[in-house]
């Protein structure tokens, strides 16, 4: 389109200022719920995708493929681990076993902890250290090291150096009679997967067991494995799958395409709905104004076609109208979606036991995108009506008509 | 005699309504020559607008010929009608209908920008056509600032920005007091005067009387000062 065009809608809008903004108010708010739908849409896929892949492991092996809470433990998890880290896909493998623990602050109050044991020959962590010192291979001596997140040790006033004694509540449903064991705080460090009241600490996986009393020393929880650089982690969970089949090896990408299809959905249906609804809305909001401008401009739109105006000049200058309302409402929906975005997000972050690092609503040029493409065909869908009517709109029997009212 | 501007022969144009088809005009033919001043007055519904329609081709007949400058239009597209009424006809209107977010110098600039003449070209037509129409110190006033008589000068004006062959006014003094009414007459006789046709249509006799030519209607048809 013309400039021409473009300046002389902007000045037909300008002409009821009131209505234009809002006209724009109204399309900012639509927008603004849409982008936050889109956002939503594909929000936990992403954090959950880059929570997973953040401590650069991107293969899971587990004993079954159930829900944790009811998931056997890896049996003789030594021996299966060190056969899968001979393969030659397989880059590093990490031995994890989780339970919990109790441990007394400083006025004497209990404390239940997230407990986890881990390998810690490998290079790669399940955690990433922030101060102080990772756990080492031994301990020279004194009590064994230990790795806890920022919250504990603020809320035990603990420092890198500063001895803690946990009391280990490791097994399912059942007190553990071992006694409690003393660590040093070799640093701090900041677990993915971490809710934002949660209170964690790691140690090696033998100090993990001699603090739970368990038996069973080298079972595993989970195995995280790095596939070997180059081969990828498709070709690791084949070779996994190939060389144990009692176990269940799944990539990252599987994890997130089963909770795409399962999980997630219905923040994806709910995302859907809503932006259909929303997108709705904003088309007849802006149908209802260009249709009330178009008919109080009924006479005077047919005094330009009498001018020579053409057809399609009138009908492109309602469809500019549009574009303009929708465009601007569109610009300013993107702080405004932003903003509610952030504000919906911290609500939602108040439900329990979600990581603190898993956001509802994740930012993609994509999302930003669809954005505009939803918009821009709202902006041509609601002109279609009011352009219709002004295509077809009958010059000499406007002029009459305007002449006998 | 001079060449014709417009010529409409045997133009029947029928409006169909729930009650029945009604006929505002019937059986119709005038030939405007080059240079004429014409008036056409009747009793209201006598189709002395539909016959200005219809010779402004923003109206088609329901049956008959219409040619401008010698070539039949009945039959042109939308487009190229729009394209005929940009360039050789110009209509003033009795409610102005100057757009309201424009100044008078855009409103008379907006048929030169759309008839694609240079922003240099068309500031140098607007600003003779305001002083031609004695409005040159009111340029920069929004429609709503100007007076009656004003506005319609500047509708005017507006209507002879592209330099049109045929200049149709349809009862241009309606919303105007009788002195100002005059006052527009003796501007359209100036425009006259300086080489364009003018067709008017009015229902005030002492208007009509003015011009040097007046068709009289009564039901569609013509009844006096038809064909030359």
């Amino acid at each position: 389109m013309r400039a021409k065009v473009w300046t002389f809608a902007l000045r037909s809008l300008a002409r009821q200022p009131g209505r234009a903004v809002l006209g724009i108010l109204g399309v900012a708010a639509v927008g603004a719920l849409l982008f936050d739908m889109l956002l939503l849409s594909r929000g936990l896929l992403v954090s959950f995708r880059a929570l997973l892949d953040s401590a650069g492991f991107d293969v899971r092996v587990m004993a079954a493929d159930a829900p944790a809470f009811a998931r056997p433990r890896i049996a003789d998890a030594e021996t299966a681990a060190a056969e899968i880290r001979a393969l030659p896909d397989v880059d590093e493998v990490a031995s994890l076993r989780l339970g919990s623990a109790i441990v007394t602050g400083p006025d004497g109050g209990k404390h239940d902890i997230f407990f986890i044991g881990a390998d810690a020959e490998t290079r790669r962590r399940p955690w990433i250290l922030l101060e102080g010192s990772d756990l080492g291979a031994s301990d020279s001596g004194g009590p064994p090291a230990l790795v806890v997140n920022r919250r504990l040790a603020t809320a035990l006033l603990l420092r890198p150096g500063s001895e803690l004694t946990l009391r280990g509540d490791c097994t399912r449903g059942s007190a553990t009679a071992a006694p409690p064991v003393r660590f040093r705080i070799a640093g701090f460090a900041a677990f993915p997967f971490d809710d934002p009241k949660a209170m964690t600490a790691a140690a090696r996986l033998a100090d993990f067991g001699r603090t739970c009393g368990l038996d069973e020393k080298s079972d595993a929880d989970l195995f995280l494995v790095a596939s070997r650089e180059g081969r990828g982690p498709a070709a690791a969970v084949r070779a996994i799958r190939a060389l144990r089949s009692d176990l269940h090896a799944f990539s990252n990408e599987e994890i997130v395409a089963r909770f795409q299809q399962v999980g997630f959905s219905y923040f994806r249906q709910i995302s859907a709905v809503l932006s259909t609804i929303t997108l709705f809305f904003g088309f007849l909001l802006i149908t209802v104004l260009l249709t009330v401008s178009v008919n109080q401009r009924f006479a005077e739109i047919a005094a330009l076609r009498a001018l020579g105006f053409t057809r399609r000049r009138v009908v492109l200058d309602v469809l500019a109208q549009a574009v303009l309302l929708v465009g601007a409402g569109g610009i300013l929906s993107l702080p405004l979606g932003l903003a509610l975005a952030r504000w919906l997000e911290s609500i939602l972050h108040a439900m329990p036991e979600i990581p603190a690092a898993m956001h509802f609503f994740a930012f993609e040029p994509r999302a930003l995108a669809t954005h505009a493409l939803l918009l821009a065909l709202t902006a041509v869908l609601a002109a279609l009506y009011p352009m219709r009517l002004v295509s077809r709109l009958p010059i000499a029997a406007t002029l009459r008509s305007e002449m006998v009212t | 005699m001079s060449p014709p501007v417009v010529e409409a022969r045997g133009v029947t144009r029928t409006f169909p309504m729930p009650a029945g088809p009604v006929v505002a005009v019937r059986d119709l033919s005038v030939t405007i020559a080059t240079g004429e001043f014409v008036s056409v007055c009747g009793p209201s519904g006598c189709g002395k607008s539909t016959l200005l329609h219809i010779l402004g081709c923003v109206d088609t007949p329901s049956t008959g010929e219409l040619l401008v400058d010698g070539r039949d239009v009945s039959t042109l597209g939308d487009a190229a009608r729009s394209a005929l009424r940009l360039s050789k006809i110009g209509f003033v209107f009795q409610r102005f209908f100057l757009l309201p977010m424009l100044t008078a110098a855009e409103n008379v600039e907006l048929p030169q920008a759309e008839a694609g003449v240079s922003r240099a070209e068309r500031r140098s037509r607007t600003s003779a056509l305001l002083d031609y129409v004695g409005l040159a110190h009111r340029a920069h006033h929004r429609p709503s600032q100007l007076s009656g008589g004003e506005a319609q000068r500047v509708a005017i004006a507006r209507a002879l920005a592209n330099r049109p062959r045929l200049l149709l006014a349809d009862e241009p003094t309606g919303e105007l007091d009788q002195a100002t009414g005059q006052q527009i007459v003796g501007l359209f006789e100036r425009v006259h005067a300086d080489g364009t046709t003018v067709v008017v249509v009015t229902h005030d006799p002492a208007i009509a009387a003015r011009t040097p030519r007046m068709l009289s209607m009564r039901d569609g048809r013509i009844e006096d000062g038809g064909s030359r």
